[in-house]
């Protein structure tokens, strides 16, 4: 079977404004390595990186550049009235097929992103619940996602996701509003870590520090 | 069908052209102060386009055509339209009578500026080309048009496109076209991936 062809959109635009530190998520650090550089770093063998930037563009410009050169930068300039669904539309709409939607606050152990870069197709991944914050996903036995309720549910919906490009659109809501229309996917359970407040920040980096 | 149109200078060219001629050439102290006018953002790009073409004036047409005929070009945005002849265009603002070869080292049509000359020499520019101009000519053809550049005078050819590409391959595009750009991008790999994917989609 000829593998179909997947670009990686890390979504970097947003002012990170739960969080509290006055900086993008992607810059914050993790035993003095950014967020972006440890997701890049576990991203290394995806040829087709593509980073959406809005807030603090040229610094996550930098920074991004610093471990990808090669990186395809894609500017979402109404950061300040989106959400990370139209990070992941303006990331995926030009790329290869299938885009696979990762979020940048989020961390996801090695060993699982690994084994969902190698999946064929399209799929959703949740985990246990971690976040203060979190919109959770409901699953069936087989662990497809069969809808996002909001504050209830099985897991947490963290992220990453891949869809064909082709079924997605414009939307200044969530990822996970672009999927809903698609549901039931195809999930799979990671060991994953959201970062939206400063209680989400630490566990992270005790989550970093088990890998 | 989609069209690409790329800026010669610092998108197709390995280096900038302007600073190439300072260069070889006994202008390079007006060249320079040019310059830092212009990337001051003191003298609007038309204003300093015509003051660089009476500068370069006093030289033989034949000579600055010589000197831009050997300018490195980036192999791969050339590998790349060289592959898609049918598809690409460059757009400068320089005179014809300066860089035609580039039309024979890219295999693709070049729109530009002309003047009149006598004797090897410029005796006055007839028009100046208005990269936008350009853009919709094709999209009213009913192509899908896609700009890569990265100076002033590109600004508003890359608003007008259907999609905007910076590009960071020779210098870091200025503030102008960032703020309008769909994509920006900083080594050939990155941009001609970018292209590939937009020729298919």
């Amino acid at each position: 079977m000829v593998e179909s062809k997947k670009s990686v959109v890390i979504s970097c635009a947003g002012l990170g404004s739960r969080l509290g530190l006055a900086t993008t998520k992607a810059l914050i650090k993790f035993n003095g390595v950014s967020l972006i550089g440890l997701q890049l770093e576990l991203l290394r063998e995806v040829e087709d990186i593509r980073v959406v930037v809005g807030f603090q563009a040229n610094d996550v410009i930098e920074e991004v550049k610093r471990y990808r050169k090669d990186a395809v930068f894609v500017y979402n300039h109404d950061y300040f009235n989106t959400k990370t669904g139209a990070s992941y539309y303006l990331g995926a709409k030009d790329g290869y097929e299938y885009a696979v939607g990762f979020d940048g606050d989020l961390l996801v152990h090695p060993d699982d992103l690994k084994k969902l870069l190698d999946t064929e197709g399209e799929w959703i991944a949740y985990a246990d619940r971690s976040s203060d914050d979190a919109i959770m996903c409901k699953v069936n036995g087989k662990g497809d996602v069969l809808s996002f309720p909001g504050r209830e549910g099985d897991y947490e919906w963290t992220g990453p996701c891949c869809i064909h490009k082709g079924k997605l659109r414009y939307s200044s809501g969530h990822v996970y509003n672009l999927l809903e229309p698609y549901l039931p996917m195809k999930g799979v359970l990671v060991r994953a870590c959201d970062i939206d407040t400063y209680d989400d920040y630490q566990r992270a980096i005790e989550f970093v520090k088990s890998w | 069908m989609t069209r690409f149109i790329f800026d010669l200078d610092g998108t197709v060219t390995k280096v900038k052209i302007l600073p190439l001629l300072a260069d070889h050439f006994p202008i390079r102290k007006e060249i320079q102060e040019l310059l830092q006018e212009t990337s001051e953002g003191n003298t609007p790009f038309v204003e300093s386009f015509i003051k660089r073409v009476y500068m370069l004036a006093k030289l033989p047409i034949d000579e600055v055509r010589n000197c831009i005929s050997k300018i490195d070009l980036c192999d791969r945005v050339v590998a790349f339209m060289r592959s898609h002849q049918q598809n690409c265009v460059t757009a400068t603002t320089n005179l014809r009578c300066w860089v035609v070869d580039i039309e024979e080292r890219t295999g693709c049509p070049l729109f530009c500026s002309s003047a009149s000359e006598f004797d090897n020499h410029i005796l006055k520019l007839t028009s100046i080309l208005k990269k936008e101009n350009v853009v919709q000519r094709y999209k009213s053809e009913g192509e899908k048009v896609v700009y890569i550049g990265n100076g002033n005078n590109d600004v508003e050819a890359m608003r007008t496109a259907d999609v905007s590409i910076a590009s960071g391959l020779v210098s870091p595009p200025v503030s102008s076209v960032l703020s309008i750009a769909d994509y920006v991008v900083y080594n050939e790999e990155a941009l001609c991936r970018l292209l590939n994917q937009l020729i298919e989609c």
